[in-house]
């Protein structure tokens, strides 16, 4: 929605470092996380739409994210189907629970529904353990890799960068066309949307079943990205994680949740012992964000580049122009 | 049989203090605190401190135990609370109660581990089957908690201005009531009773840096089930929830009680938002 | 009266409260409507029934001939009703554009996936949409603040963000609740050039006021109310002269 020059060069710029980066660097481990940002990504991106936009506050999304990732381990890996039949597969199944549960829990108010997400949460992972005959219990299972050229770390990693730039561009194109106006109307004023007619309850359903159909897509990648998965890898702090490199990088943008995200996935893998510490520091600079610069991150980068362009502030004396109201009311296409 | 119902009156009486919690921090605010649940855990983790790991007398325990859930009840309010209700955003105190409750539960668990340890008898007791304090405790508590509430709103001063504050906060600041101080007290009569829930539950729940998030959980659940604002409300939908925990623990294992719990959580707010006993509001445009 | 807004004897109640009893109220294409009553003679409610914010309790609305009593605010929206509200109700984090864009919601065709994928059709729709709300900004006077994030703007001048967010839907009927609250006489002055103009184009606007003098220079009929009841209605002159009307704005 904003028209910045500036903007594509950024873009263009940090898409071309990305598709080079497994030639700027030769360490694989390095690759590694950079795969893992590339997965949480595909989540968070439109989890951004949901929470960032249309201000829904899902905390339970791990729980999509676990669904996704055994269901594809189960599908490509026991079934033997082809992986990437079983990731859109994974997707489309987590779309069917992201509509069941956004159905009832969509009708309620803030806190209820974030509750409502967060026992969703807490179920699938209750489940994953109790389940073993689908799940194999605690003991996990081991993750397909896809055919090649996407089973070596290079491949890989630009297969996790494709599907994850299709995803960003689906949700830059639904951020700045009406609908993503819609979105955050739906956010700031559900009075006002409804007088423009924006069908409340509709919207924040599709928006809900998006998300989850990427929250399945990324949890077959993720299985992937792990080699092998067990039901501690979706504890619900995890679900709290995503929520809060969101609105740490900023509602109703895109860059700063990306941040956010590249953040959370580089602070275990990088930060070794210190990593019990992990969700103690989300926590705190989530409280940090709240309580001084809600708007996140991203509210203080479009803050201090408004403020580089130097606008001036000068009072607005309103002079309407009526000839052109004439006409522009009497125009009908 | 009769252990399967006394101890699901046991947990109906911690989750039914647990909502009451809820609605004290509820009536001044019009905030429902993520951190509820961990009023509990830290009583209940201070006193297991005190008194197994260093050797405390018992009273001195249950004093600290008091005493933390007062401190981090007018903390509570101090941090997550009060700056975020002047803001216009109604979200943000869902983000505030939640980061404070998940810093409180992740330094609670850097600091004293992720085991949940044994909790001290209260009463020398040997373990007395169905009528073993780890049931009668927090079932006998939450019936005193209920009704002292009840007194407290009725009979006191401040009782009475909490009350004027849950029906209409501008006119009470209007009329001179000091709500930020009432308010503040609000949250350290939470942390107070949460504190003492925790006290009373312990033997039954172990001390555990967990039980705040599943307490609060079901606390929420209880709440929602019973209808928020009303005592009695919270103690029967907290038995119901207790009991409906314990029987499926019994027929179907423990590893399907949150889910049972969580799916008649979801059925109910689909169908009476406003809980059992709630009234429905008149929103204004 | 096909292509007229009408109320016909609705009700609506508060627990024991009767707030609107029994008012009838109809609006007329290129008409512009006053209604004026004393502070809880039901105005706002009255606007809130038509607009489909709150049930009626008996009667029913029709718009252009269609009854919409059971129908949403979205459906009533959609058949060419728009309004402003007492407070602003903008979306603050926005621009200006981005809120006067929001009232062409109503002729995005273009589903989620469509927009998702950037299609002809949805890019298409924006170019539109944009162009005439650019427009409608300019026409009430907002030209110069269009990508001024909308909570950075003055009191008056968000009151014409949301008159010209209403005109951008292309209604056929405007309601606007106290638009003059707070503006300076050279406002007001200018809010009713722009009335003028909307109804000069055929479209019906219902203006509930408590500035009389402004009500009665600018509408051509007037409905009054006082304790949600109807106390009288008809030409901008004959309320102005009941005696009924006198009394419950001179005091008893």
């Amino acid at each position: 929605m904003k028209h910045s020059h500036l903007r594509p060069v950024i873009v263009g710029a940090f898409a071309l470092f990305a598709a080079l980066l497994p030639y700027i660097t030769g360490n694989l481990y390095y690759l590694h996380v950079a795969t893992v940002i590339g997965v949480y990504w595909v989540l968070i991106a439109t989890l951004n739409l949901l929470v960032g936009f249309t201000g829904q506050l899902s905390v339970g999304h791990v729980g999509l994210l676990a669904i996704g990732a055994y269901a594809f381990c189960l599908l490509a890996g026991g079934q033997g189907w082809n992986p990437f039949l079983a990731l859109l597969t994974g997707g489309a199944i987590c779309a069917a629970i992201g509509l069941v549960l956004g159905l009832p829990s969509l009708r309620l108010p803030g806190f209820y529904f974030a509750m409502a997400t967060l026992a969703f949460g807490l179920i699938v992972s209750e489940l994953a353990l109790a389940e073993q005959w689908l799940t194999n219990g605690s003991v996990g299972m081991p993750a397909p890799s896809f055919p090649t050229p996407f089973d070596t770390p290079w491949g890989f990693y630009w297969l996790v960068l494709g599907i994850a730039t299709l995803i960003t561009w689906m949700t830059a194109n639904l951020a700045r066309l009406m609908w993503g106006r819609a979105m955050v109307a739906l956010r700031d004023s559900t009075v006002a949307a409804a007088s423009v007619a924006v069908p409340i309850y509709m919207t924040k359903l599709m928006v809900f079943v998006f998300s989850g159909f990427t929250a399945g897509i990324s949890g077959g990648l993720y299985a992937t990205s792990q080699s092998y998965i067990t039901p501690d890898a979706f504890i619900v702090n995890l679900g709290i994680y995503f929520f809060v490199a969101i609105i740490i990088g900023g509602r109703g943008v895109i860059i700063g949740p990306f941040i956010g995200a590249a953040v959370l996935a580089a602070i275990p893998e990088l930060v070794g012992p210190l990593a019990k510490y992990g969700t103690f520091f989300y926590g705190f600079i989530l409280l940090v964000v709240v309580l001084v610069l809600p708007g996140g991150f991203g509210e203080l980068i479009t803050n201090v580049a408004s403020r580089l362009r130097r606008e001036p502030q000068v009072s607005t004396s309103i002079e309407p122009d009526l000839v052109l109201l004439r006409t522009a009311i009497r125009v009908k296409p | 049989m009769l252990l399967v119902i006394v101890s699901g009156l046991a947990l109906g009486g911690l989750y039914g203090m647990t909502a009451l919690v809820y609605n004290v921090m509820y009536s001044t605010s019009k905030v429902l605190s993520f951190g509820t649940g961990q009023f509990a855990m830290v009583g209940g983790i201070c006193t297991a401190w005190l008194v197994l790991g260093l050797h405390l007398p018992l009273w001195l325990g249950f004093l600290a135990c008091l005493a933390s859930g007062a401190v981090f009840g007018w903390l509570s309010e101090l941090i997550a609370v009060r700056r975020i209700i002047a803001a216009s955003d109604e979200h943000l105190w869902v983000l505030s109660t939640l980061a404070l409750s998940t810093m409180v539960q992740e330094a609670m668990a850097i600091w004293w581990g992720t085991d949940p340890t044994p909790f001290p008898r209260v009463f020398p007791q040997e373990f007395a089957g169905s009528f073993d304090q780890k049931f009668w405790l927090p079932l006998i508590l939450a019936i005193l908690m209920a009704v002292g509430l009840e007194q407290f709103y009725r009979h006191s001063m401040i009782g009475k201005l909490f009350i004027a504050m849950s029906e209409d906060s501008f006119a009470a600041r209007a009329r001179g009531v000091a709500t930020d101080r009432m308010r503040s007290l609000s949250y350290v009569l939470a942390g107070v009773l949460g504190a003492l829930s925790g006290f009373a539950g312990g033997q039954l729940t172990f001390a555990d840096f967990a039980l705040g998030t599943a307490l609060g959980l079901s606390g929420f659940i209880a709440l929602a089930v019973g209808g928020i604002g009303s005592s009695v409300c919270a103690l029967v939908g907290g038995g119901a929830l207790g009991m409906l925990t314990s029987l499926t623990t019994h027929y179907f294992g423990a590893e399907y009680q949150k889910t049972i719990a969580i799916g008649l959580l979801i059925l109910l707010l689909v169908v009476r938002p406003q809980g059992l006993f709630g009234t429905t509001q008149v929103r204004h445009v | 009266m096909i292509n007229h807004l009408e109320a016909r004897v609705v009700t609506k109640r508060f627990g024991g409260l009767i707030a609107v009893d029994n008012v009838s109220l109809e609006l007329r294409p290129g008409e512009v409507h006053g209604l004026i009553g004393p502070n809880g003679s039901g105005k706002t409610t009255l606007l809130n029934l038509i607009s489909g914010y709150y049930p009626v309790d008996d009667g029913s609305i029709h718009v252009g001939g269609e009854d919409v009593t059971r129908q949403s605010v979205q459906d009533r929206a959609r058949l060419g009703l728009a309004r402003t509200f007492q407070t602003p109700k903008l979306v603050l984090s926005l621009s200006v554009l981005d809120n006067a864009m929001l009232g062409g919601w109503p002729d995005v065709g273009s589903g989620f996936l469509e927009t998702a994928f950037a299609a002809p059709r949805a890019r298409r729709e924006e170019a539109n949409i944009r162009e005439r709300a650019s427009t409608m900004l300019q026409g009430v006077g907002l030209g110069t603040v269009m990508d001024r994030r909308a909570d950075l703007l003055e009191h008056t001048a968000q009151r014409f963000l949301e008159i010209a967010r209403a005109l951008t839907m292309r209604p056929k009927f405007v309601l606007l609740d106290e638009p003059a609250g707070g503006l300076t006489e050279a406002e007001i002055e200018r809010l009713g050039a722009i009335i003028g103009v909307i109804r000069d184009s055929g479209i019906g606007v219902l203006l509930v006021e408590h500035h009389t003098d402004f009500v009665f220079r600018t509408c051509d009929r007037v409905t009054a109310l006082n304790l949600g009841r109807m106390i009288a209605h008809g030409s901008t002159t004959a309320v102005r002269y009941d005696p009924e009307v006198i009394r419950v704005y001179l005091g008893a």
